[in-house]
């Protein structure tokens, strides 16, 4: 299970409880509208969705912009808030009022398709920083933490530079190393690739590759088919906030049920 | 007007030590007079100021519209007119506790004044951090405290310095304002001067004027130097 860094990460990846093929993310009838305000009408978001993501497993959520791809995303980590249904993740009550979401969502790692990246910190102290301010490690841990994730990443030659002087494509690895040396359970990538150049874009996606092929649960938005095809164990096609189609990539790729998905997958290529 | 100016500078040298050695004394007085308004109403000033920006820097339904009509109520209206009120109103009120010496007034004057400004270069400069700062944060377990502390403020603070500089020798210069509550301060030391001296009235306002600069001018340089040094490693986004 090493990748080329040579850092297994089966030790970070399996957390206590969680067998794969276990129930990892448990989303049941979540609904979200955004409502009606002055120069638009309210519109549904999230239109009843459920979806199940089990240990391990490879989830990638293709569809048209502004179907609610990475609201449904957004809404697994509570960076959005549903009018109604519930999230469970590995055993925490997303949706429950009572749930400590920072602690919560210091155990599942987010990308986003910008990279928020701290700006006013080195690639090396971005990496830090969390796993001292949120899981209380010590900085030496801390930093022989980082050192291994940006060398995993392929960014530990750059680890003293702003975020300003690295490449989208680069940032995006550091943003990832960050997200990793959290020890998540889980990983959700909102559009990563979506905003690199693309020469950089090919060197993220072989990142995300080498993780699911460790063995890590993770949740992907995207709009590289190609991506979908080859690492999803199961790919969801979402239009108008709900879920049309979801299969393994032969089942969607090849033998589309809905028109709409034939149709969006003619269009995308 | 220039003929006056002429005779300033062509006459004695030795008429104008005489004059400085004899009004020194009290204008320096007035200086330290000065010195503790301002400082005062910086301190606390800021404080509130700061506090109230925060607040405002982050949409909370209740605060955000009460601390901006608190805002809007203390910009909209001169500052002679705030201490005014503050010194000779609330004392009316018949509360006790409102009933306050000039010396408290003017310090609770000054220091609603400054955190007005300040509040709004606070508030400001925090919502100029890009929302992807808070969000990325967040999905890495910070809580909003942690986040403020450590993520938006310190990224913020190369945008509040240079402001404050601005606003604190603004406030420098307001405390000679409240002359008119019976603070004997460095510009009322200079009136009862120029009474001892009416013959010397631009000489000994030049002297104030001076003492108000040697006091202004290190401020912005200090802060300047802030400016500078948080600069460094502050980025902005690719």
């Amino acid at each position: 299970m090493d990748g080329p860094g040579g850092i297994d990460l089966s030790a970070a990846i399996a957390a206590p409880g969680q067998s794969p093929g276990a129930i990892s993310i448990d989303i049941k009838s979540v609904k979200k509208r955004y409502p009606a305000t002055a120069n638009s009408a309210g519109i549904v978001a999230l239109d009843d969705v459920s979806l199940t993501v089990k240990s391990g497993e490879v989830v990638v959520i293709i569809g048209p912009s502004g179907s609610g791809k990475s609201t449904l995303l957004r809404t697994i980590n509570a960076l959005e808030k549903i009018d109604s249904g519930t999230i469970v993740v590995n055993g925490d009550v997303v949706t429950n009022k009572a749930t400590d979401l920072p602690a919560f969502r210091s155990k599942v790692g987010m990308v986003f398709q910008h990279f928020n990246l701290f700006l006013h910190k080195t690639a090396m102290e971005n990496v830090i920083l969390p796993q001292v301010a949120v899981k209380r490690r010590s900085r030496a841990e801390a930093e022989a933490n980082a050192g291994k994730f940006l060398a995993k990443v392929g960014m530990l030659e750059r680890a003293n530079n702003y975020p300003s002087q690295l490449s989208g494509g680069q940032q995006q690895r550091v943003a990832i190393a960050r997200a990793l040396a959290m020890n998540p359970q889980v990983m959700l990538f909102d559009e990563a690739t979506s905003a690199l150049d693309p020469e950089t874009v090919g060197g993220v996606l072989d990142l995300m590759r080498e993780l699911a092929g460790e063995g890590m649960t993770m949740v992907v938005v995207t709009h590289e088919m190609h991506f979908a095809r080859e690492v999803a164990d199961r790919v969801v096609f979402m239009d108008a906030g709900a879920i049309v189609e979801m299969g393994t990539p032969e089942q969607v790729f090849r033998n589309a049920q809905s028109e709409r998905t034939r149709k969006f997958l003619s269009l995308v290529g | 007007m220039i003929g006056q100016f002429l005779d300033f500078l062509g006459a004695d040298l030795a008429h104008y030590w005489k004059i400085a050695a004899a009004v020194m004394p009290a204008l320096l007085k007035g200086f330290v007079e000065t010195l503790k308004l301002a400082l005062v109403g910086i301190l606390w000033g800021s404080f509130l100021g700061g506090t109230l920006g925060i607040l405002r820097g982050q949409h909370i339904r209740v605060a955000t519209p009460l601390i901006g009509a608190y805002l809007h109520l203390l910009r909209g209206t001169p500052f002679l007119v705030q201490l005014y009120v503050i010194y000779f109103v609330l004392p009316n009120t018949g509360y006790s506790w409102l009933q306050w010496d000039s010396q408290t007034a003017a310090f609770v004057s000054l220091g609603i004044y400054t955190s007005s400004y300040v509040t709004e270069i606070v508030s400001g400069a925090i919502r100029a951090i890009p929302r992807g700062q808070w969000e990325g944060a967040f999905a890495l377990g910070f809580n909003r405290l942690k986040t403020l502390r450590l993520i938006i403020l310190p990224q913020s603070i190369g945008l509040i310095l240079p402001a404050l500089g601005g606003v604190y020798v603004t406030l420098i210069k307001a405390t000679s304002i409240v002359s008119v509550v019976g603070i004997v301060e460095l510009m009322r030391q200079a009136d009862i001067s120029i009474v001892r001296f009416p013959g010397d009235i631009l000489y000994i306002y030049f002297l104030a004027g001076a003492l108000y600069f040697a006091f202004c001018f290190p401020v912005l340089m200090i802060v300047g130097r802030l400016e500078e040094r948080s600069k460094n490693g502050r980025m902005v986004r690719a």
